[in-house]
C-alpha cells in the first residue's frame, strides 16, 4: 500500500490478503476502505470486502466453566445457591440479638477500654474468696459513690465480649444453632434484655418499667448516706447510678464493687438497714429479672446489667442528690468538684499537644536554633583570635579594646555567650530538678552542651573557601550565604607589592595625587594598626625561646611597617626651593581626611620623626590651608564655612599631637624651630589667622616654661642651657619687632566684639607678654590698647545688662548668651595679668 | 623617592571602585536614575556603589507638562539631608566635586 492512499493491490484480492497476511496483532487500519473512496474509485462497499475475518480467529476453547460460573441454561434458584449467601436473610433473623448485643457494647465499652489499662490483677481475685472482707470503704465514702451495680454488668459482659472477639469452635456452634432454631432459650434472653433496658433506662417494653424511672431518683439519693454509715455492707442496688460513675473514676468502681458482691445473694436477709424501705421498691423490677441467670451461672458472677449507662446519666439526679447533701458536705463536694476539673482542664490543656514531636524533631530545632545563634555571634567559622574572627565584628573588638579589660581574650565572646545561653537553660532545668519533676533535666543541659560543642565542630568542619574555581575557565562560581554575599563585582585584585608600576610623576603634586597619598597612607596605617593588635605576649627572661624569637620577628615587622608609614606620610620629599606646588605632605594636611589622620599616625612616629613632621608643618605654615585660605579677605567678609571647618578640625586634630610633642621638646629645638618661622615664614601674614597664632602661641609659651624654668647660666655653668636662654631672648625679640606692626590687625573683624572667638589672640599676647620686657609690654599694650578698651567696654555693658536682666529670660540685649561678659573679661584679664595688670585697674 | 616608592609599594588605585576611594571623605557629585543628582560628602561605599553621604543635597528635576502651550517645563526640586543612603543600583556616576 503507498503512503499517499494509492492502492496497488486489486479490490479483489483484499481480504484474502488481509485475512490471511495479516497476523492476529496486527492492526487492521478501518480507514483503509475510505481511502480508497477517496482516491475515487467509487466502488461499492460489500461484505465481503470490509471484513477483515478477525472474528475467524477468536479462541472458543477458553468458556469451558462458564456455565458453572453464570448458571448455564437451568433458571438460577434460591434454594439452590445454599444458604451461606444470604446475609440479609440471617441478619434479620438474629436481629433481635444484635440489638442486644449493641445495647451490651455499649454497656461494655467502658470496661473494654479500661481493661487494657489495668495489670494482671483483675480486681476480681477477691470475688472468689467466700469470706472476702471488703478493705477499700474511704474510697467509697469519699466518693460517696455507690457504683455497687457497676461491676455485676461485667461479669455477665466479659463472657460476651470474650465470646464475640475469639470465639472457639464450641461457642460458634452453640450460638449458630441458638440462632437458627426458633427457642426456648429466646425467652431468658428476653428477659436478660428487659432487665438489661430497665436498667438503662432505655427502650421499655413493659409498661412497669415507667414507675421504676421515676422512683430511681430518690432511691439514689437515699442510697448514698446509707452508704457512709455502713460503710459498704449494705447489698448492692440492682438499679444503675449514672451519676456515681460520671463522678468516680473506674478503679474505684472495680475496687469497691467487689467488696458488695458477695452479698448480693443475702441482700433480702438484711432487715436491718434503714434504707430497707427503698430496697423493696427496687427488688421487684431490678432484682427478680435479673437473678434467674445469676442463679445459673454461680454466684460468684453476679449479674447487673447497669455499668455503662450510667455514664450518660442525666445531670439532674445528681442535682437533686446534692440539693439533699448537708450544706457543709455540698460545699466540700463542689470544692472537690471543681478542683478535679480545673486539674483535668489543665491536665488536658497540657497534653493537648503531647507526642506531637519526637525527641529527634526537638533535637533537630535545638539544633538549627543554636547554630543560628552561635553565627549570630560570629566566629563560628572561625578561629578564635583569627584574622576572620576580628574582622567578623571588628568595631566590636576594637571597642572591646577601647573600654579596657573586662574581657581577656578574642576569643571569649562566642564562649561567654554560649555559657550563658547553657547556663540559663541549665537553670531552667534546674529548677525542674528542684520541684523534682523532671529528673531528665540534667540529661538536657548535656545533651545541649554536647550539641553546643557538635555544632561548633561541624561548623568547623565546613569548607572553608568560599569559590571554585574550574580548572581552565575564566570565571569562578562564588558560593554565597547570609554572611558572605556573592559580590557582584570579582575583580582579580593583583598583587600590588608585586605589580610593576608605571613610574607616576609625584612632583606635580595634584589634588588627586594628594588623595592617593592620603588613601595609601590610611591603607599603610590600618596594615600597621593591624600588626599593633597582633602584639605577641612580651617576652619575659623565662619564656621560652620560640616566644622570644617571635617578638623579635613582630618588632622588625612592626620597624618595617613604621617605615612605610613614615615615607606615606611624604614628610621626607625634598623641599623646593622655589615651590610652585605645595609640599605633599603639605597637600595632605590640606583635606579634612588627612588632617584626621595625623592623630592617628603621630602615635607611631619616633622621636626623631615627629620633630621632623613638626618642622616641616612650621617651615609651611603659611602654605598650610588652614593659613592660606583662613587669611581674612580685605573687604572684611566673614571667612565662608569651609575654611572655618578646617580651621576648626585642624586645632581639634593637628594641633593636640604637636601640643603634646612641644610641651616635652627642649628649648634648643624650640628655639630652632622659632627661628625657622622668623626666616621662612611671613610672619606677618600668619598671625592674622587662627592656626597660625595657634601654632605660634604653642611655640612661645613653652620656650618661656622652659626659659624661666631653667636655673640662670649665673649659678650653674651649663652653657648649653645658657646658651639657649641666651638664643631665646634674642629671637624674642626679633620676633616681637616683627608682630608689633601687625598688633592692631591681630584680632579677628568679621564679627563684632561681644561675638568674637578671640581667645587665641588674648593667649598668644598673654604668652608674649610674660617674657615681654617693661618696654616690650608697654609697646604690647599700646598695640592692642584699643582692643582691651573695646572688649572690657562690651563686657562690662554685658555684665550689667546680665545683672539687670537676671530676671528676664533670653538673655542679654546684643542677644548674646548668658555669661559671654564675664568670659570676655576673664579673657581680657589672661592678657593683663601676664603683664602684671588687670582689668579693674582700667576702671 | 623612587625607591620609597617601590618599597612602599602599594598603589591604592587597583581597579576602578579604587577611583571612588580617593574621594571617601571628599564632596562628591552623584548622579542618579530618575533624574536626580546629590552632591554631599562621601563616607562609606561598596561593591555595588550603595553610598552613604552627608549633608547632601538632591536636586530632583520634575517635568510638568502643560496643557496649553506644549512646552516642557523643568523645575527643580531641592531637598537637604544630613545623611544619606543611596542603594547602588539606581547610582549613574560619581564625580569628585570642587
Amino acid at each position: 500500500m503507498s503512503f499517499f492512499g494509492f492502492d496497488t493491490s486489486l479490490p479483489r484480492d483484499k481480504p484474502g490478503q488481509s485475512s490471511q497476511q495479516q497476523s492476529m496483532f496486527q492492526q487492521h487500519d478501518p480507514f483503509g476502505g475510505l481511502r480508497r473512496e477517496d482516491a475515487g474509485n467509487g466502488e461499492t462497499l460489500d461484505f465481503e470486502d470490509t471484513y477483515d475475518g478477525l472474528g475467524l480467529k477468536l479462541d472458543e476453547s477458553g468458556d469451558t466453566f462458564n456455565d458453572d460460573t453464570f448458571g448455564g441454561e437451568e433458571p438460577v434458584t434460591r434454594q439452590e445457591v445454599g444458604k451461606d449467601f444470604d446475609f440479609a436473610g440471617q441478619t434479620a433473623r438474629v436481629r433481635d440479638d444484635l440489638l442486644e448485643e449493641q445495647v451490651l457494647h455499649h454497656a461494655r465499652q467502658p470496661m473494654q477500654y479500661a481493661q487494657p489499662a489495668r495489670p494482671k490483677k483483675t480486681g476480681y481475685e477477691a470475688y472468689k474468696e467466700p469470706e472476702y472482707i471488703p478493705k477499700l470503704e474511704a474510697d467509697a465514702s469519699i466518693w460517696g459513690k455507690l457504683s455497687s451495680s457497676k461491676k455485676p454488668a461485667e461479669p455477665q459482659a466479659r463472657p460476651d465480649s470474650s465470646a464475640r472477639k475469639m470465639m472457639s469452635v464450641e461457642e460458634v456452634e452453640a450460638m449458630m444453632r441458638s440462632q437458627t432454631k426458633p427457642t426456648p432459650p429466646v425467652e431468658n434472653v428476653d428477659r436478660q434484655s428487659q432487665g438489661l433496658r430497665d436498667m438503662l433506662g432505655v427502650g421499655t417494653p413493659s409498661p412497669a418499667v415507667a414507675p421504676l424511672e421515676q422512683t430511681r431518683p430518690p432511691v439514689q439519693i437515699l442510697q448514698r448516706p446509707q452508704q457512709q454509715q455502713q460503710a459498704q455492707q449494705q447489698p448492692p442496688p440492682q438499679q444503675p447510678m449514672p451519676e456515681q460513675n460520671t463522678r468516680a473514676p473506674q478503679i474505684l468502681q472495680r475496687q469497691h464493687s467487689p467488696q458488695q458482691r458477695p452479698q448480693s445473694q443475702d441482700f433480702h436477709g438484711q432487715p436491718p438497714y434503714p434504707t430497707q424501705q427503698q430496697q423493696p421498691l427496687q427488688m421487684p423490677m431490678g432484682a427478680p429479672p435479673v437473678q434467674p441467670p445469676q442463679g445459673h451461672r454461680g454466684p460468684m458472677q453476679p449479674v447487673s446489667h447497669n455499668r455503662g449507662p450510667s455514664y450518660n446519666g442525666p445531670p439532674i439526679t445528681q442535682a437533686q442528690q446534692m440539693m439533699n447533701m448537708s450544706t457543709d458536705e455540698r460545699e466540700a463536694y463542689l470544692a472537690e468538684e471543681a478542683k478535679r476539673a480545673k486539674r483535668n482542664h489543665k491536665i488536658y490543656l497540657l497534653s493537648k499537644n503531647n507526642g506531637l514531636m519526637t525527641p529527634q524533631d526537638k533535637n533537630f530545632i535545638t539544633r538549627i536554633q543554636l547554630q543560628q545563634l552561635l553565627t549570630a555571634t560570629g566566629g563560628v567559622d572561625n578561629e578564635p583570635g583569627s584574622e576572620e574572627q576580628l574582622a567578623e565584628d571588628f568595631y566590636y573588638q576594637v571597642y572591646a579594646q577601647i573600654r579596657g579589660p573586662p574581657r581577656s581574650g578574642p576569643g571569649q565572646p562566642l564562649n561567654q555567650f554560649a555559657q550563658t545561653y547553657l547556663f540559663q537553660t541549665g537553670s531552667r532545668y534546674g529548677f525542674g530538678r528542684n520541684r523534682g519533676q523532671l529528673r531528665g533535666g540534667d540529661n538536657h543541659v548535656q545533651r545541649m552542651e554536647q550539641q553546643v560543642a557538635r555544632a561548633v565542630e561541624a561548623a568547623k568542619a565546613r569548607p572553608k573557601n568560599k569559590s571554585l574555581v574550574v580548572e581552565g575557565s575564566l570565571g569562578k562560581i562564588a558560593f554565597s550565604n547570609s554572611k558572605t554575599p556573592r559580590p557582584l563585582l570579582n575583580l582579580k585584585r593583583a598583587d600590588s607589592e608585586s605589580r610593576v608600576r608605571p613610574p607616576r610623576h609625584t612632583t606635580v603634586a595634584d589634588r588627586k595625587a594628594a588623595l592617593r597619598d592620603i588613601e595609601h597612607l590610611y591603607s599603610t596605617l590600618m596594615k600597621l594598626e593591624d600588626h599593633e593588635r597582633h602584639m605577641p605576649r612580651p617576652p619575659q627572661e623565662d619564656s621560652p625561646p620560640d616566644e622570644i624569637e617571635r617578638h623579635i620577628r613582630w618588632r622588625s615587622e612592626m620597624q618595617a611597617l613604621n617605615q612605610q608609614l613614615w615615607e606615606a606620610t611624604k614628610v621626607m620629599e625634598p623641599i623646593q626651593p622655589a615651590p610652585t606646588q605645595p609640599h605633599p605632605f603639605i597637600s595632605i594636611l590640606s583635606h579634612p581626611k588627612g588632617k584626621k589622620a595625623i592623630p592617628r599616625l603621630f602615635r607611631h612616629l619616633e622621636e626623631q620623626q615627629r620633630l621632623t613632621m613638626l618642622t616641616l608643618i612650621v617651615i609651611h605654615l603659611d602654605s598650610l590651608d588652614v593659613v592660606r585660605d583662613a587669611y581674612p579677605p580685605a573687604d572684611n567678609t566673614p571667612l565662608p564655612g569651609k575654611v572655618k571647618d578646617e580651621v576648626e578640625l585642624f586645632s581639634q586634630a593637628v594641633m593636640p599631637p604637636l601640643f603634646s610633642y612641644v610641651n616635652e621638646t627642649t628649648l634648643g629645638i624650640l628655639v630652632g624651630m622659632l627661628g625657622l618661622v622668623i626666616d621662612r615664614v611671613h610672619v606677618q601674614t600668619i598671625l592674622r589667622t587662627k592656626v597660625g597664632v595657634s601654632i605660634l602661641t604653642m611655640l612661645i609659651s613653652r620656650a618661656e616654661l622652659v626659659s624661666q624654668s631653667l636655673p640662670s647660666g649665673a649659678i650653674v655653668g651649663s652653657s648649653g642651657a645658657d646658651d639657649d636662654k641666651q638664643q631665646w631672648s634674642n629671637l624674642y625679640s626679633r620676633l616681637f619687632d616683627l608682630i608689633e606692626p601687625t598688633l592692631p590687625h591681630i584680632f579677628p573683624t568679621d564679627t563684632n566684639v561681644s561675638a568674637a572667638d578671640d581667645v587665641y589672640v588674648w593667649q598668644f599676647l598673654a604668652a608674649m607678654g610674660v617674657g615681654a620686657s617693661p618696654e616690650q609690654q608697654q609697646r604690647l599694650v599700646l598695640g592692642v590698647k584699643e582692643r582691651v578698651m573695646e572688649t572690657v567696654g562690651v563686657a562690662k555693658s554685658l555684665m550689667a545688662a546680665e545683672s539687670m536682666g537676671g530676671a528676664r529670660p533670653g538673655g542679654t540685649p546684643g542677644g548674646a548668651p548668658n555669661g559671654v561678659g564675664e568670659r570676655k573679661m576673664g579673657e581680657v584679664n589672661l592678657f593683663m595679668r601676664s603683664i602684671g595688670l588687670d582689668v579693674e585697674l582700667l576702671g | 623617592m623612587a625607591e620609597a616608592e617601590e618599597a612602599g609599594g602599594a598603589n591604592p588605585v587597583n581597579e576602578p571602585l579604587d577611583l571612588v576611594r580617593l574621594s571617601l571623605n571628599e564632596v562628591v557629585f552623584v548622579k542618579l536614575r530618575g533624574d536626580r543628582e546629590l552632591k554631599g560628602r562621601l563616607h562609606a561605599y561598596d561593591s555595588h556603589c550603595n553610598l552613604v553621604l552627608g549633608e547632601v543635597e538632591e536636586t530632583v528635576y520634575v517635568v510638568d507638562e502643560e496643557e496649553d502651550n506644549d512646552e516642557d517645563n523643568v523645575r527643580t526640586v531641592k531637598k537637604q539631608s544630613e545623611m544619606l543612603f543611596v542603594r547602588g543600583d539606581s547610582v549613574v556616576l560619581i564625580s569628585p566635586q570642587q
